[in-house]
């Protein structure tokens, strides 16, 4: 369940500013919940560390999922962050889903944009994530007790109709 | 120094939608007549229909910041899951936000797994954070307690929810003498008498010998 992967993305925005990652990469780990009986709502967790070429740390992250702007918190005691979020398992469709990591100026960029309605797509971001949900379990598709109620029903349908069809003769 | 409470129980998000906004509603008209420090509503929910053991929990902290300005180095931290009685599946117990906007929320998720079934009071997290940038002292609050729990064993879960599809194969198999061998002895007496029945209707088709 829990996917270990590692992703590395170099990043094509040229950054100016001394204090932006320069090349970043990213190892990532994903846990997400499969479960549709026990559970109301599929919680995503990504946890990830973040490297950069230029020895940048302690950096303010956004994240970016479907339109959404989620907050990283920081692993106390490690340089880790996470990103977590839930979702309504009714609302749910399983697929991919796509974190996009942005710093400070790409944050602004992001909530500028995402304040006057404009596509989000042409911002660049730092690195993205994918995390792809094969789906809840919500139980099985047919109950085995009407399975087995509707073969024993067949089983009784075919030895009467046979039962009749020799009395006819 | 103030304590930010809430205490909602998790399934009853109606409730809890009321109190935040007469909170909120309380500490705005409040908090004009100061600077309007940052505040935050920190819930602690328990987003299960049913704990079950070594099953996930899925739980999750809502910060609500109804202060006007933006809390600050926001640590959270929870002591209500030991490590001899849970392990963590997914994502951190401590950790520690940078910034909360004003009149923004925030939600944290961690999955954590019962490793023994029982009784289990479901307790409050700790909070942190710097409610201003001039704040000289940190702000402490407490999140909401999702509660006491009924941790049930997998083995009733399973009897509950599982398919039953081992149960349901050897119910099959003991009922299979008393249909199958009466269908046998039936079925060897009418091979023996081939033209009872079976060849009734190729006897019909045969052209009349005149």
């Amino acid at each position: 369940m829990i996917s270990q992967a590692v992703f590395v993305f170099l990043s094509l925005v040229a950054l100016s500013s001394a204090e932006s990652c320069v090349s970043p990469e990213v190892s990532a780990s994903s846990y997400y919940t499969q479960d549709g009986i026990v559970l109301t709502h599929v919680g995503f967790i990504i946890e990830f560390s973040l490297k950069c070429a230029n020895n940048v740390k302690d950096l303010a992250l956004v994240a970016e999922v479907d339109g959404k702007l989620l907050p990283e918190a920081k692993v106390t005691g490690n340089d880790r962050y996470q990103v977590s979020w839930v979702e309504d398992i009714k609302k749910f469709r399983s697929g991919e889903r796509f974190v996009n990591l942005f710093d400070e100026e790409g944050a602004v960029a992001l909530r500028k944009a995402l304040r006057n309605g404009d596509d989000i797509s042409s911002i660049k971001p730092l690195v993205t994530i994918a995390v792809s949900h094969p789906g809840t379990y919500q139980g099985p598709w047919v109950n085995s007790e009407f399975l087995a109620t509707s073969l024993a029903i067949g089983v009784w349908y075919a030895a009467y109709s046979l039962k009749s069809k020799l009395l006819a003769q | 120094m103030t304590l930010t409470f809430i205490s909602t129980p998790a399934p009853k998000m109606n409730m809890k939608a009321t109190v935040f906004a007469f909170l909120a509603l309380f500490s705005v008209a409040y908090c004009n007549e100061t600077d309007d420090p940052a505040r935050l509503l920190i819930a602690k929910q328990i987003l299960n229909r049913y704990l079950v053991e070594d099953m996930d929990i899925l739980v999750k902290y809502f910060f609500q910041n109804i202060g006007g300005s933006a809390a600050l180095q926001i640590s959270l931290k929870d002591n209500s899951f030991p490590q001899e009685l849970f392990t963590i599946a997914g994502g951190q117990l401590n950790v520690v936000l940078d910034r909360i906007p004003p009149f923004s929320n925030v939600t944290h998720v961690v999955v954590v797994r019962p490793k023994k079934y029982g009784m289990y009071n479901f307790t409050a997290a700790e909070v942190s954070y710097k409610s201003s940038e001039s704040a000289s002292s940190l702000q402490w609050a407490v999140t909401s307690e999702p509660g006491e729990g009924m941790v049930i064993p997998f083995k009733d879960f399973n009897k509950k929810f599982s398919p039953h599809l081992f149960d349901w194969f050897f119910f099959g198999l003991m009922s299979l003498p008393c249909v199958g061998l009466p269908f046998l002895l039936w079925y060897s007496s009418k091979s023996k008498y081939p033209i009872f029945g079976v060849n009734t209707k190729a006897a019909a088709k045969k052209p009349k010998a005149k």
